[in-house]
């Protein structure tokens, strides 16, 4: 018999984790991004870092980082690809290879914005 | 199109659509774009006429012996609810694929979670192909239909659907099909191929506009009104109009998809399916071939093109496939469709869930230098995960 289970990802991934960070207790979805946006703060953006393999967030990462928070604040949304690429004035390939998790799961998780919803 | 795009989603829709189909069906909607068989004035009765040329053009496409039993429905998605919503009984089984989309799985999903039906699944092998003698197996005493996917939206692997009407007909269980990927490059014979139905999108390899689609049904095959409403006719009885094609659609048609979609197949015709369907695979085994020896790139399915339409997938080594669609899409201008593609099933065989991979899928405007930069693009996206070392 076949199954499709509801509300869970097929990988069975939690769709929420908490942690307690700073003596603050942060909810995180299944992967690792922030289920609200306002709980970020540059000092759990490293921490996460460094979790991720990466060990200083340097001034390239903060570029990426800020640019993604400045746009979601101002938008509601992430940027779209070409927003960010002209934004940064970088490629995407040059972004990607910033982070260890890549774009998605490095840069973007890392500005705290959610988890995008795709066809996922 | 914008810019230089190069669009690789034809999967999702065709784009662009052919011009003279746009600009023909606002025009003629423009001029009898009226409520189809609900009027007595002239231009009521040519409207609908334009939705009885439109059917019978579909039921010649698809040979389904009955123009009236060709329905019109918002799309494929629509149609396999209508025929699954109206076939099924309480108790009753049914019999499927691996290989479906979401339009499958979850109306099936959604009937046995409310304890209505049971089903089972029929898996794919390692080229993305179902055997037909399994179907067999699967069929019980109690199965009302069989449902596959024609094409496969994330291999692109066409099954043997002749054959497995074969099954289906000695066993006496109506097949249906879902032909989402497959009408407009694969000739359909329901008639032939023993198909009780046909479902079918507008907006895809028919050229048509998106919100049209539709079912083609066999006259042996008795599908339920599971809606109801105005039909135009008989419209002193309180009881839903049994007739096809009345039975199956309630409310006023779209009828400026059904124009669109009508010139669509012309649109068809005059270019040849089976030329369309040669030159996308023409380009599909360039692209295949090209990124077949790129480092760090997993291919899926495409060792058999002979039975095909023009899509695959693959993955990029140490590059999600999210971040590969935006790499392509900011860094490239190529547009293609990344994740699960609605069919997580299939993904969960091939062990790509949950984050499925990077869809390439061809359409009859793209063109051989189109391919050439996206093997290209892909070589140096392919190269930087490498160098990345990251695990994928």
């Amino acid at each position: 018999m076949d199954e499709i289970e509801e509300s869970k990802p097929l990988s069975g991934l939690p769709t929420r984790k908490a942690r307690v960070i700073g003596g603050r207790e942060i909810d995180f979805d299944g992967e690792g991004f922030f289920r609200n946006a306002d709980d970020w703060s540059a000092e759990i953006a490293e921490m996460l870092a460094r979790e991720s393999g990466l060990a200083d967030l340097v001034e390239t990462h903060w570029r990426v980082i800020r640019f993604m928070r400045d746009y979601y604040a101002n938008y509601g949304r992430a940027p779209m690809n070409r927003h960010l690429k002209e934004g940064i004035g970088m490629s995407l390939m040059e972004i990607e290879g910033l982070f260890p998790g890549g774009i998605r799961a490095g840069a973007r998780r890392l500005a705290g914005l959610p988890n995008p919803k795709a066809c996922m | 199109m914008p810019g230089d795009l190069i669009y690789l989603d034809n999967a999702a829709t065709t784009y662009p659509k052919p011009r003279p189909v746009l600009d023909r069906m606002i025009d003629i909607y423009g001029r009898q774009g009226v409520s189809p068989g609900r009027g007595s004035y002239d231009l009521a009765v040519e409207a609908e006429e334009l939705a009885g040329a439109a059917r019978s053009k579909l039921a010649r496409f698809f040979k389904c012996p009955d123009p009236d039993r060709v329905i019109f429905a918002g799309n494929a998605t629509d149609a396999l609810n209508l025929v699954i919503q109206g076939l099924i009984r309480p108790g009753d089984h049914v019999v499927s694929t691996r290989l479906e989309h979401n339009s499958v799985l979850r109306p099936l999903y959604h009937l046995r979670q409310q304890g209505r039906i049971d089903y089972d699944l029929a898996s794919f092998d390692g080229q993305g192909f179902i055997d037909p003698a399994e179907i067999g197996r699967l069929i019980r005493a109690d199965t009302r239909m069989v449902i596959v996917n024609h094409a496969s939206n994330v291999l692109g692997t066409v099954q043997p659907v002749a054959e497995i009407g074969r099954v289906c007909a000695d066993r006496g269980v109506p097949l249906i099909i879902d032909a989402a990927q497959s009408a407009g490059v694969i000739p359909i014979d329901m008639s032939a191929w023993q198909v009780g139905a046909v479902a079918f999108t507008g907006h895809k390899s028919l050229f048509g506009p998106s919100g049209i689609g539709g079912l083609a049904v066999s006259p042996e095959l008795e599908i339920q009104i599971t809606r109801f409403g105005g039909t135009g006719i008989d419209s002193h009885s309180l009881t839903h109009t049994p007739t096809f094609p009345h039975r199956l659609e309630a409310g006023t048609l779209n009828l400026l998809g059904v124009i669109g979609l009508s010139l669509g197949l012309d649109f068809l015709e005059a270019e040849g399916i089976e030329v369309i369907h040669r030159r996308e695979m023409e380009l599909l085994a360039r692209l295949r071939d090209g990124l077949a020896g790129l480092p760090g790139i997993r291919l899926y399915g495409v060792e058999d093109l002979s039975r095909h339409v023009g899509l695959m997938m693959v993955n990029v080594e140490g590059i999600d496939p999210e971040d590969v669609g935006a790499i392509l899409d900011a860094d490239f201008d190529i547009a293609v469709r990344v994740g699960l593609h609605c069919a997580p099933l299939v993904h969960e065989s091939l062990g790509t869930a949950p984050r499925g991979g990077v869809r390439f899928s061809l359409g009859p405007f793209n063109r051989v230098e189109e391919i050439d930069r996206t093997i290209a693009a892909m070589r140096l996206i392919a190269e930087s995960g490498k160098r990345s070392g990251k695990p994928r």
